[in-house]
């Protein structure tokens, strides 16, 4: 009951006028950036991080959130009708919406995605907010140790064991730690890799890093490789609305994903990408028109959407209660934060319930705004995704070019930026994950000040993280997800030969 | 057997890499009280990740290539042949731009700027592209400067900026 109190003294913080108003400004531009082809959830925080520049820190906080959801569903919208997933949480929604579309359906395609998105969005925002307090309760009795061995289970989940090529992966996030190591140690004041440059001793900026490697990275990547293709968007006929039939099979795609999404989004599985696939495959499984699946079957939007937006609320669950960032879009999100000078964790919720109890408000007030928000204004996100190609990405990066200059008024971090566009493009080009380096940029830093503080309470005994049975259990865990799957590979391959 | 020039270069680059942070990690102090680990510690570990993986790359790129790397063929990928021009347009215009924002100001900057990465993305109307570029260079000029107070150089055009009340 207390975590209900807390509710809604948050529903007192995020109903103000002014709060409300940074909500409704933050859905609606997130959606229109997000809605940009090739613009994915983590660009757009990273882009629309100036624009808070001069906020409080709840009134900020309360429109990235709406950012965040905003940019989500935007990227489905742009999917359905372009085919050109902006992030690879839509990739799921492409296979069937784009179909869909393409058979003078994409009225319905976007209505169950909108539909799906707040109800899978609101039900994740109530076990959130159950969730919450309980977690807050563990994380308390975490020590150095424990939250150092939870960074570790972190990295090696989002880099090594998800995605194309465990070395890759690896190398992706290796990358963004030694980023992480640039500038002022914050335990002795020892400047590191800055080599005397100012704006090095500062650090490396996630704004810099993340819109170097989405932005810079992919106009580079399109520039060379796509510039030349046409593309076709569909066309939106006819009513938005659903038949009696769309909602009879939308309804249980929505929940079940909403089972799916949530628990993989609280745990660092790399955000909502394996959630979208995991809920289209089991649409496909439990569907009574599998034959539909392929030439535009409404449950394979629904759920993976659905799935997408409670994963994007599950990862907020790791985010505010341990302080630790399972995606992309979420580190963004945290380096928000600490701009502000707040470090999310289980302290957080004691020293500062109103800004976090305000922003989980926050939440079940921008559902509804998304809600009501995208289905009438469907056609100027239409009118949107008609800007050519060139203009586009020519606009982005001028956007993006500020981010990165306001931070110094300073040349060099435009020179970071297009280091960084250089490293996108190649990462884009041989298939390396970039989420991996972006967590690593974020989370390094703080996994390395629990290190040192574990071993200086332990006087620099090692041994401290594998005798403590919380930090052992994670470390074991961690482990075993390294090793089962290289064992059950080799078995495989023993049986094969 | 399939050795792609392209990844052993950045294979050998990661390495490099590694080779680089082990050197500066070698200059820096040690000395760490109570942890009796210092701030060479970690970059340390990092350095020895990165030879690792440097290491791993290198070998999955002599023996077969990396692992489920796309195609190099772009036509496999869906894509055209890698167009050099337009990687040159957009790389230009963002050094161009880095010369000029400091003292022509951000409107100037941000105008040949979009420019030269609309030319990148296959336009052909560069009147049309420096029109739109300057029309949105102000005003983003216009918005950040005037509504969150954000300091952007008016360079050049300061005067005529002035005069509009920006």
């Amino acid at each position: 009951m207390e975590a209900f109190e807390a509710l809604l003294a948050g529903f007192g913080v995020a109903l103000k006028p002014i709060n409300l108003l940074w909500g409704f400004t933050g859905v609606t531009v997130g959606t229109l950036v997000g809605v940009l082809p090739g613009v994915g959830p983590a660009l757009t925080v990273a882009m629309l991080l100036p624009l808070t520049a001069k906020l409080d820190p709840t009134g900020a906080l309360i429109m990235f959130a709406g950012i965040y959801y905003g940019a989500m569903f935007g990227g489905s919208t742009t999917t359905i009708l372009l085919n050109t997933p902006g992030e690879s949480a839509s990739i799921a929604t492409a296979l069937e919406g784009n179909r869909m579309a393409k058979a003078g359906r994409a009225g319905p395609a976007l209505a169950t995605a909108a539909i799906g998105s707040f109800v899978a969005g609101t039900i994740a925002t109530v076990l959130l907010t159950l969730l919450a307090p309980l977690v807050v309760e563990l994380a308390l009795k975490f020590g150095p140790a424990e939250y150092f061995s939870l960074m570790v289970f972190a990295f090696i989940t989002v880099s090594a064991v998800l995605g194309t090529s465990t070395v890759r992966g690896l190398a992706s996030l290796l990358l963004g730690l030694f980023f992480g190591l640039v500038g002022i140690d914050s335990q002795t004041g020892q400047p590191r890799f800055a080599f005397g440059v100012g704006e090095l001793l500062d650090g490396v900026d996630v704004v810099v890093l993340a819109v170097g490697l989405f932005a810079v990275g992919e106009a580079l990547y399109v520039a060379a490789y796509q510039s030349r293709l046409t593309e076709t968007l569909e066309k939106l006929k006819g009513s938005v609305r659903m038949s009696g039939a769309d909602w009879k099979r939308s309804w249980p795609a929505w929940l079940r994903a909403t089972g799916i999404g949530f628990p993989l989004g609280t745990i660092p599985a790399g955000g909502s990408e394996i959630p979208t696939f995991l809920s289209y495959a089991a649409e496909k499984k439990f569907s009574k028109h599998p034959e539909e699946f392929g030439n535009g079957a409404i449950e394979g939007v629904a759920g993976p959407e659905a799935a997408n937006n409670a994963a994007a609320t599950g990862v907020l669950v790791p985010l505010l209660t341990l302080g630790i960032p399972t995606s992309a879009t979420a580190a963004i999100l945290l380096g928000a934060f600490q701009n502000y000078g707040i470090q999310p964790g289980p302290l957080l919720f004691q020293s500062q319930a109103d800004l976090v109890w305000g922003l989980i408000a926050s939440l079940y007030v921008g559902n509804v705004i998304l809600l009501v928000l995208n289905l009438p204004l469907i056609g100027l996100w239409v009118k949107v995704l008609q800007i050519p190609k060139d203009i586009l990405y020519a606009g982005i990066l001028v956007f993006a070019t500020l981010g990165a200059y306001s931070l110094h008024q300073s040349w060099v971090d435009l020179l970071m930026l297009y280091v960084f566009g250089l490293l996108g493009f190649a990462m884009r080009r041989w298939d390396i994950a970039v989420g991996p380096a972006v967590i690593g940029l974020i989370l390094g830093p703080l996994a390395e000040t629990q290190f040192r503080r574990a071993l200086s309470i332990s006087q620099g005994e090692a041994s401290v993280f594998f005798t403590q049975p919380i930090s052992a259990t994670f470390l074991a865990i961690t482990a075993a997800l390294v090793v089962v799957p290289w064992i059950v590979r080799r078995m495989r391959r023993r049986k094969t030969a | 057997m399939r050795r792609n020039a392209a990844e052993i270069a950045l294979s050998l680059g990661v390495l490099a890499l590694g080779i680089g942070v082990a050197l500066v990690t070698a200059g820096l102090p040690s000395e760490g009280g109570y942890a009796g680990i210092g701030p060479n510690f970690i970059p340390a570990v990092v350095a020895g990740g990165i030879l690792l993986v440097g290491a791993w790359l290198a070998f999955e790129a002599f023996t077969g290539g990396w692992r489920n790397a796309p195609p190099d063929d772009p036509a496999a990928r869906g894509e055209h042949a890698f167009n050099g021009t337009a990687f040159g347009w957009i790389s230009a215009g963002l050094f161009i731009h880095m010369a000029l924002i400091g003292w022509a100001g951000f409107v100037v900057a941000g105008v040949v700027l979009f420019a030269c990465v609309a030319r990148g993305l296959g336009s052909a109307r560069p009147v049309r592209d420096l029109a739109i570029g300057l029309a949105l260079s102000i005003a983003i000029f216009a918005f950040f400067v005037k509504l969150l107070n954000v300091n952007l150089p008016a360079g050049w055009l300061r005067p005529l900026l002035g005069s509009a009340g920006i």
